[in-house]
This record gives structure tokens, sequence and C-alpha cells, in this order.
């Protein structure tokens, strides 16, 4: 038998559907191009966007349901803010760092907390993850409301910054990019995780914990895993949300909706594929946007009308209406 | 490589099972709340070696594989592998060190595909493409090789079956454990995977496997252990523990298949 004969065999390693990344990141490249105007928008969505995307590492992936991922933008926020701020920044280091030294080191922080939280917690089986999210984040916005560290319950203000690869990093024009490479960077990473083992275990894990360890899977260590590149992203998002915001308080960045808008955002999107809570992030800023006009703060009626359509209709999310055999992570293509 | 088709099952193991124990359990009894499931069993496994195990419904042969490979928690005994002690090893580390089980009730990943199913087994050895190459060539080895793209959740009983010795295999282990495997296959069936269990013994591979279908146990076991009611009822070559009266009584006054 020659090899022309034999057939081709079928192929698991694969990257998923590219395709619809790179119509995303089109999408997102014209955008500019077509409403100058809107920059504020666009950079809140994108940021978004790429936090949704974060959120599912975890949330998809390795299916555990975060709120509490607040906490983590908080902490990529507050790192940056605090160490850029003359007055702010710990003697020790000496003066004020540049916001990516800052932005590095809160994720560092966010990943050591996750570390140490998912260790813990993921021990334990069923909804104790999800139920310390809510809990770690209600600590952390505690202390950052009640410590002077933090600006207390008046929150930070964002310093003069250096500039960052000759980009003024107050230019809604360049924070936009930044947060097109925010989003693109964690569509790689989940196109990346998508072929890897550990993504191939993490699907494992999620079906049948049992099954998985049998195939010599620790569950917990690739849940502490998928928790801490989550962990990472989401501290990056905060780090660029902070520098997007220019100042925040704990009320607004901290509290409990702003962790369900992002859990939200990749659920209705779909966490069953690649770009799902991106295209979620998007679709539900350009609802927001356009019926804020009709009715002033209906974003919460909004979402609870999403959310009900969504488990009702599209329980795989919008773009699990799209995609015919293949619903889940592992199998969409 | 395809199936050996229609092998005629033969009254004797084909083979020589040889060298010092690569599994010894010494003593393992299993309680849970008040039910002892498992009492005090006993049993050793060289490489090449089939050990039959068989006993009536709710014997505790699952229980005893669970033992074993680390599911639940022995209440008494001792497990070593390789001369180390496995008492307490989690079933991950047990994978990891060469022991690999199948499930009575088969567990594939339904959303995953066939091929991604033993994919998921090949990453413990191989990484990136030789994985994937690997997993291909163990379905090639369990004739599942033409099912590969298509969903786990589609597979029949008997591919479900092969898919459970596919995952299995693909660990590359030194031991195996076949929770009845072969209990459901219409006869065909049942003769290829006879032959492939053969063929593996033959390879090195130290084998337990349990079985309701005596004529299965009788074929291929090099050694068989009789439970019934958690207890060791009988044990030794299997047509000496076959014409056991005590086994079969358990048998006779069992509604088996
Ligand atoms: N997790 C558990 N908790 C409590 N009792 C259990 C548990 N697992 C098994 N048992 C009990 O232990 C006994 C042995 O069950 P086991 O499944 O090991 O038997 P078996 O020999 O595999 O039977 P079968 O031939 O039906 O598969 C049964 O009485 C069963 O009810
Ligand atoms: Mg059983």
């Amino acid at each position: 038998m020659t090899a022309s004969v034999t057939p081709a065999r079928p192929r698991a390693l694969t990257f998923g559907n590219v395709w619809i990344s790179l119509a995303l990141i089109a999408v997102m490249a014209v955008y500019p191009l077509l409403f100058g105007k809107s920059m504020n928008f666009g950079v809140s969505t994108l940021i978004f966007a790429g936090l949704a995307m974060s959120w599912n590492l975890l949330g998809g992936w390795a299916g555990q349901t975060s709120l509490g991922h607040a906490a983590l933008l908080g902490i990529g926020a507050y790192t940056m803010t605090i160490l850029a701020t003359p007055e702010r920044v710990p003697a020790f280091l000496g003066g004020p760092l540049a916001p990516w030294w800052g932005a590095l080191i809160g994720m560092a922080l966010a990943a050591l907390l996750a570390l140490v939280w998912g260790s813990l917690t993921f021990r334990l089986r069923g909804s104790y993850f999800t139920l310390s999210t809510i809990a770690v984040a209600l600590v952390i916005r505690l202390v950052a409301i009640n410590s002077d560290w933090t600006g207390g319950s008046e929150g930070l203000f964002m310093p003069e910054l250096p500039r960052f690869l000759g980009l003024d990093l107050f230019d809604r024009q360049a924070e936009y990019w930044l947060a097109f490479a925010f989003v693109i960077l964690t569509l790689i990473i989940t196109h990346a995780v998508r072929r890897s083992r550990l993504g191939y275990a993490l699907q494992a894990v999620r079906e049948d914990e049992d099954g998985a360890r049998a195939l010599g899977i620790d569950p917990t260590r690739m849940k502490v895993i998928a928790f801490v590149i989550s962990a990472v992203l989401t501290a990056l998002g905060g780090s660029l949300y902070a520098i997007y915001l220019q100042a925040f308080e704990p009320h607004t960045l901290l509290e409990l909706p702003i962790s369900v808008q992002i859990a939200l955002m990749a659920i209705i999107g779909g966490r069953g594929s690649i770009q799902g809570p991106a295209i979620g992030a998007i679709l539900l800023a350009v609802f927001g946007e356009v019926f804020r006009t009709v009715f002033a703060n209906a974003n919460l009626l909004i979402y609870g009308v999403l959310i009900l359509a969504v488990t009702l209709y599209a329980p795989d999310g919008i773009t699990g209406l799209f995609t015919r055999g293949g619903r889940k992570l592992g199998t969409a293509r | 490589m395809t199936l050996p088709s229609l092998t005629p099952l033969t009254s004797e193991p084909v083979h020589a099972p040889s060298g010092p124990p690569l599994l010894e359990a010494s003593g393992i009894t299993v309680r849970f709340g008040g039910v002892t499931a498992v009492k005090n069993i006993s049993l050793a496994v060289r490489p090449g070696e089939i050990l039959g195990l068989i006993g009536p419904n709710g014997a505790g042969k699952t229980t005893l594989f669970n033992a074993l490979t680390g599911f639940v928690r022995a209440s008494e005994g001792r497990v070593t592998f390789d001369g180390r002690d496995i008492t307490h090893a989690q079933p991950q580390v047990r994978a990891k060190m060469g022991m690999a089980r199948t499930f009575q009730v088969e567990r594939p990943f339904e959303d995953l595909s066939v091929l991604e199913n033993v994919l998921v087994a090949a990453f413990l050895k191989h990484r990136g493409r030789a994985a994937e190459n690997h997993a291909y060539d163990v379905l090639e080895r369990v004739g599942l090789a033409d099912r590969a793209a298509q969903p786990a959740s589609q597979l029949n009983l008997a591919r479900r079956r092969r898919l459970e010795l596919a995952k299995a295999l693909a660990l590359e282990p030194r031991v195996l454990f076949l929770d009845e495997s072969i209990a459901g296959l219409n006869p065909p069936g049942q003769q290829e995977m006879v032959a492939l269990i053969r063929t593996l013994a033959q390879s090195g591979l130290g084998i337990v496997m349990v079985e309701h279908i005596m004529h299965v146990i009788m074929s291929l076991s090099d050694h068989v252990i009789c439970m019934a009611f958690g207890e060791l009822l009988a044990e030794g070559d299997p047509h000496d523990v076959a014409a056991h009266p005590d086994v079969i009584r358990a048998y006779l006054g069992d509604d088996h298949d």
C-alpha cells in the first residue's frame, strides 16, 4: 500500500476556528476609522471583551464559574495606580514605578492570589468555588474601602504617566490600540489552550473528574493553572481599565455587578466557543449603548431579559446558535 | 494493524507470566459505613499475567478495583506497585506510575471526539503531534480508527467498551484493570476482545480482569480469584476454582447472566 492510498488521519490538534478570530480582529481594527468620535465606547468595550475572554479560561474551559473577577480586576488597577503615584508608592521602591512595571507586579499578585485561592477551594467539589469568589471579592472591596493606602472610599486618581512605547497613555487613540492588543493576547492564549494538553485536560476534568483522574490528570492542578492564567490576564485588563478611567473608586470597580457583568458577557456570548465571550461583550456593549438613549439606566433590565432569553433559547450562548454539531469548546472548530 | 478476527477460544493460557509481582495487594478491606464490601483480599500480578476476578453481583469486585486503583480508600491492607507502597496514592499518581483501568459503566468524555478522548490519555507520555499520532495508533489497535472523528457520544456499547480500553492503553500502562469489558458484547465482539486481551498479556502487560462469563475467564486467566460477599471464596487454577463446590453454590444461588 502506498502512502497516497492511506486515508488522511483525522486531526484533533488544531487551534480551533482561527478565521472567526481574524474577522473579529479586522472589525476591531477598522472601528477607529469608522467611529473615531466614539473612542470611549471602543476602549471600554475592548477592555471588557478581553476581560470576558480571560474569565472564560476559567469559567468555560475549566467549568468553574467565578463571580469575583472584579477583585482581580481591582488588584491590577490598584497595584498599577498606587505604584505609579509618587505620594503612595512604598518608600523602599525609591519613587513611582512606570505603569508597565506596576501592571506586571499586579499580574504577579493576582497570580499568587489565584494560586492560593484555587489550591484551597478546588479541592472541594460543587459550588464552593463560586461562593468563595463572592466572599473573596467582598473582602478585597472592604479592604480597599477601609484602608488609607488604597485611597479609602474615595478611590484613586491616575497620576502623570510616562509615555509607553512613545504613546501618550491618556490619548484615547493610544488606549484603543492597547485594548486591541489586550484582546488579541487573550485570543491567542485561548487558541493555544485549545490545542494544548492543558486544554484537553480541562475539558476532561469539566466533564468527568474521576474519568480524568484515571488518565493521570490532577483536576485541582489543572483548575489552578486555568485560574492563574485567567487571573493574570484579568489583572492586566484591570491596569488598562484604570488608565482608561483615570479615576476610580471601590464602589464602581470592586462591586459584584462588575463581576456579574464579566461573567454574563462570556455566558451570553457562549462560553463553549473560543471567541464567544468577546462577541458577547461587544454585543452587550452595543445593546447597552443603543438602549441607554431609549431609557436611561436600563442596563440591568436588559441583562435580565438577555439572561432569560439565553438560558431559554440558547443555552450555549449566542455563538452556540451558529455551530451545528460542535457545541462545546473541544469540538468547536 | 487490524484485529485478529475470530480467534478460536483455546482452553489454556498460551503464555507464561514471569518475574516478580508488579502489583501486590495484601489484606485489602474496604468498609462503607457498616457494610464491608471487601474483606481481607490479597493478590499479586506479574508482568504478562492475567488474573481473573469472578463473583456474583455485589461481591465487591468493582470496589476491590477501586481500592487498587485509588478511587476508594482501603480501610485496611497495603498495595505496592513495582516495590513502592502506593496504598495512599491518588488515582492520577497511580495512573502515572503505570496502572490503567476501565470503568464498568463506560464513561467517555461525551463532548469530545473518539480521537480526542484517547488523546487526553496519550498526553500522559507524549506531547503535541506525537501524542496525536500515538492516540491514533491505539485506535487502530482496538479497531476504532474508522470512528476517530466521530463524537464519542454517538458510539454504540461495543465501541464504547473499546474506547474505554483505548484510553487505558494510551497511558502505556504496565498493569491493566478491566472491569467487565466483555459482558454485553455479541459473540464476535467477545472473541475480538478476548484475542486483544491475550495479545496485550503476551506483550508483557499484567492484567486484572473482572468478568461474569465463565468460559472467557477460563480461557484467558492464569489465576482466578472468586469472591462472594466481599470475601475470598476460592483461588487458584481456573479449572480448580470453577470446580470448587463453594463457587458452584455461589453461582447457582445467584441470578447472574
Ligand atoms: N460507594 C459506596 N458506598 C456504599 N456502598 C457501596 C459503595 N460502592 C459499593 N458499595 C456496596 O459494596 C458492595 C460491593 O459492590 P461492588 O460494586 O464492588 O460489587 P461487584 O462485585 O462489582 O458487583 P457487580 O458484579 O454487580 O458489578 C455492594 O453491596 C455495594 O452496594
Ligand atoms: Mg462491578
